[in-house]
């Protein structure tokens, strides 16, 4: 049977280990990889390795950084009082986005599931404890994602930080802000419901 | 109910009696077809088949439901357009964007054959079928379900594969277990509550009297008893006992062995379990029990009889019990049935019930 070129069938291959890409899709790039100059190639390339080879993680956050401490670590305007937990360094960026939170960030890289082998010990979880043991923080906000494993992370972090004198909180569910009434999901509704508040 | 190459029928009309209607006719010559239309009309998709086009007539592009329905005393003129692929719903003349706005202008409750799985078959069944009953009228059912379904799975992969600080973990597992299914045990305990009573009335008057009913919901949790009615607190600290007492018997098995996932309905006819010593017309006679129940349930919710379909489910009722089913139905509920013969029942027929005979495709009006 005939086949392309290995140089090419092996970019292919690379491309689809990527999420989302299949075999039609990473030929497509592996074609247009072959159409680039030689000086994009390189940059592309350059720009892969460096992802990997310039980035570290935070000794402090394990946030994702060029240097550590990391540049929010660093900062000291920011509130050394409360720490906000979350999944992903992409978290991190949504969360601020929002310029409301002045605190410190830990980055748990994941969050627990027994399904896909991830355990605590599998997610930073040993780096919080030491953390909240060696500062002077004192609310943890737990902003993992509202699903199964992120509520079990949560739950699993309380538990952790219980012999500590921290207050521990859950980020609310609710409605989006600007949308119409009718237009939310009827359990999204039925929890903002549960955690309505006076005015 | 207007059909235009639905399935076998190329052009039909026909005028239902508010009453009772029967489709008498041989196997394979359209009953179940203009049933499948009614149901397509209420619930906006077939119970046979996921693919819209097994609907349209062979060699035929397009087809066509249309009916008009009487809905709180006001008439709906409800069509369903199958065209190039794609299904076009309208009500009173106007384009319905989404299906699921089409689905319940009117209610059917469809007994077909299968429903005999119900009472025979395992105790999956059962549970989609409170399930299923419970998540049409609760959204927020459904949401704990899924969210009891995966957290489940969660804790039966740690069992299965132990990660380090697992007794922890399942700490935290068990509270979500309990989270979740609390409330669906709350609420499936309520609705069998409702249930129940209905059922076993049904039954009675079905079978003359001869046979008592009783239908139980058996936790694998506690032991529900009806002196108490179900609280939310006490589910919860009976099912995270139940989970603590367990966990080593769970440890071993590598899989969650108490919660609703494991909770069965049980019938009872004067006292015996039903699986192992009813009839097979007994076990369809409890089957169609538990449909007609349902029928006064959405009465309560919705405050109108549903349209009642009952697909070939004389063959199996004796003489007493198709009279019994069919003059109770006659009382209260537009009913739709279809049989291959009338058996006995021409002579016991009242005067308000329509007989339709189906012949490949034509239906004509018996009177």
């Amino acid at each position: 049977m005939w086949g392309f070129p290995e140089p090419i069938q092996h970019l292919v291959e690379q491309f689809m280990k990527l999420p989302g890409i299949g075999p039609k899709t990473a030929t497509r790039l592996a074609f247009c990889v072959l159409d680039m100059s030689a000086e994009d190639v390189h940059e592309f390339a350059v720009a892969l390795e460096d992802v990997k080879r310039k980035l570290t993680e935070c000794a402090i956050c394990c946030n994702i950084t060029e240097d550590s401490p990391c540049s929010i670590c660093r900062d000291p305007s920011r509130d050394n009082h409360v720490l906000c937990v979350v999944q992903d360094a992409k978290d991190v960026a949504a969360m601020e986005k929002t310029h409301e939170f002045h605190g410190r960030y830990h980055v748990l890289h994941g969050a627990i599931s027994p399904l896909e082998g991830i355990g605590p010990n599998d997610i930073r979880m040993k780096e919080l404890v030491q953390r909240i043991g060696t500062s002077d923080i004192r609310e943890v906000i737990v902003a993992t994602n509202p699903n199964v494993e992120g509520e079990a992370t949560a739950m699993y972090i309380a538990r952790l930080l219980k012999p500590f004198s921290v207050m521990v909180t859950r980020i609310a569910h609710g409605l989006p802000v600007g949308g119409d009434l009718e237009y939310a999901d009827e359990v999204t509704l039925a929890k903002a419901l549960e955690g309505r508040r006076q005015i | 109910m207007t059909l235009t190459n639905y399935r076998n029928y190329e052009t039909l009309h026909i005028a239902f009696s508010p009453s009772v209607n029967v489709f008498v006719g041989e196997n394979a010559q359209g009953k179940t077809n203009a049933l499948e239309a009614i149901y397509f009309l209420a619930m906006g998709k077939s119970h046979r088949t996921h693919r819209d086009a097994d609907c349209i007539r062979w060699n035929c592009s397009d087809a066509q439901i249309q009916s008009e329905v009487f809905v709180h005393g006001k008439v709906r003129r409800l069509q369903i357009d199958f065209h190039q692929g794609a299904k076009r719903a309208s009500v009173n003349g106007v384009n319905q964007a989404k299906m699921t706005d089409f689905v319940g202008q009117f209610q059917v409750v469809l007994f077909a054959p299968e429903d005999l799985q119900l009472v025979k078959g395992g105790p999956q069944g059962r549970r989609r079928f409170i399930d299923m009953e419970l998540g049409q009228t609760y959204p927020k059912y459904l949401y704990h379900l899924s969210q009891y379904q995966r957290a489940l799975q969660q804790r039966n992969s740690l069992l299965k594969n132990m990660l380090p600080n697992a007794s922890a973990l399942l700490d935290v597992l068990d509270a979500q277990l309990v989270e979740h299914g609390s409330e669906v045990l709350l609420r499936r305990l309520r609705f069998l509550d409702r249930m129940k009573q209905l059922a076993a009335d049904i039954y009675t008057s079905i079978s003359d009297g001869r046979e008592e009913l009783a239908l139980d919901y058996a936790c694998s949790v506690a032991p529900m008893t009806d002196s108490e009615p179900p609280d939310k607190s006490r589910i919860q600290s009976l099912f995270s006992a139940a989970l603590e007492r367990r966990r080593s018997a769970d440890m071993q098995a590598g899989h969650t062995t108490v919660g609703p996932h494991r909770d069965d309905l049980l019938f009872t006819l004067n006292g015996q379990p039903v699986q192992s010593f009813a009839s097979q017309g007994q076990q369809r006679t409890i089957a169609l029990s538990l449909r007609l129940a349902e029928i006064d349930l959405i009465q309560q919710e919705v405050g109108e009889y549903p349209v009642l379909l009952l697909d070939d489910v004389l063959s199996e009722l004796d003489d007493i019990r198709q009279r019994n089913l069919v003059f109770n139905m006659s009382q209260k509920v537009q009913t739709i049935v279809t049989t291959t013969s009338l058996f006995q029942l021409r002579d016991k027929l009242q005067a308000d019930v329509r007989l339709f005979q189906v012949r490949s495709g034509i239906i004509q009006n018996e009177g």
